[in-house]
């Protein structure tokens, strides 16, 4: 078993890298491995709760709820969310929220680091 | 565990999209992220800028007049107050005509760091030399 | 050092591929990056095929475009989502993403 952390920047869905990273966190945990991921930039936006899955649209929290209930840490950039309007008693629950510091840290500890940068 | 480098490497312009400011904001968070780390643990980042990556980085910005933002320039003086290795592709600046002078200095604000204007093999080493890269 | 650049759009912008220097180099198409596994362009194809001897190409997001692996070039390897966990583990050690 290793450990994948993730970076997570491209919005919920304005990008499909966004449902690339929680499929292959998936993918990931199905096979024993420990995930990190870390979201920042537009990825922020998608800690907001209540969420609708219209089937034109990707979803996140449907998604996220279900990695973090397998024990995949994530968390989003507190200054990244609250800049765009969304306080913490709005996020989804059990969804961390840190500075950049704790993406860092997870590097720290992770075999395989991927970074996927906002577009 | 110790020291983990990491090469933090922008290739994508400042300022349209927030991904290359990221970059150097998360580059600088290593100055914090002891405090999540057991003791003796570190993080060691080199922030490169390659390609397009060198477009945006110049003296002279307007962003906080303008736009209300803090400036890349502020943030590249910040790396070097915070003693970040900042490298900037050689060759790239060259490609797009951009004076070596016209990088930004932080030494009025007491930096002892300054930013280093590398050959691409430099920042290839930095690569190779990190455990993990992350690209912007 | 052995690098997977993960490549997900067809229209490339930057030449950091051509510049990255790796013991071992892969690249992984995935999202619109496959269309250079399955896609030619005036009957050409893409010469990003030619640039490492280890290319993957993402099987979901291929059928996602409603092509399948017969459309896919013979130099790509189809893997899913699971064999690219173990590619990501066990091929190489260090990841990119353009």
């Amino acid at each position: 078993m290793a450990t994948l952390t993730i970076g997570c920047f491209p919005g919920l869905i304005g990008n499909m890298s966004y449902d690339f990273v929680v499929k292959l966190a998936d993918a990931a945990i199905n096979k024993g491995h420990k995930v990190n991921i870390w979201l920042s930039g537009n990825a922020a936006g998608s800690a907001k709760a209540h969420q609708k899955h219209l089937k034109d649209y990707s979803t996140g929290e449907k998604h996220l709820k279900a990695l973090i209930e397998r024990g995949v840490e994530i968390c989003t950039c507190e200054a990244c969310t609250v800049a765009r309007g969304i306080q913490k008693p709005e996020g989804i629950e059990k969804l961390q929220w840190n500075a950049m510091h704790w993406y860092l840290a997870k590097i720290h500890a992770s075999d395989r680091v991927l970074q996927i940068g906002g577009e | 565990m110790g020291d983990v480098k990491l090469a933090f490497v922008v290739q994508k312009p400042q300022y349209k999209g927030e991904t290359s400011r990221l970059a150097i904001t998360h580059a600088i968070s290593y100055q914090t992220v002891e405090i999540l780390l057991e003791d003796g643990d570190t993080v060691t980042p080199t922030l490169c800028f390659v390609g397009e990556g060198v477009l945006g980085l110049q003296k002279g910005q307007k962003a906080m007049d303008l736009y209300g933002i803090t400036s890349t320039e502020t943030h590249l003086k910040n790396c070097l107050l915070v003693d970040l290795d900042v490298l900037i592709c050689k060759e790239d600046l060259a490609k797009y005509g951009i004076p070596e002078d016209m990088m930004p200095e932080a030494e009025e604000m007491g930096a002892d760091k300054k930013i280093k204007i590398a050959p691409f093999s430099e920042i290839q080493k930095a690569m190779e030399d990190s455990k993990h890269i992350l690209f912007f | 050092m052995k690098l997977a650049v993960f490549v997900s759009d067809f229209k490339l912008a930057s030449d950091t591929l051509d510049r990255l220097k790796a013991d071992k180099l892969g690249i992984i198409f995935v999202a619109n990056g496959v269309y250079h596994a399955t896609t030619k362009e005036n009957g050409k194809s893409s010469t990003l095929l030619d640039k490492a001897p280890n290319l993957y190409a993402l099987s979901e997001d291929i059928q996602t475009r409603g092509m399948n692996d017969a459309d896919v070039d013979k130099r790509v390897k189809v893997v899913n989502y699971s064999d690219l966990v173990d590619i990501i583990f066990n091929e190489f050690d260090k990841l990119a993403w353009l």
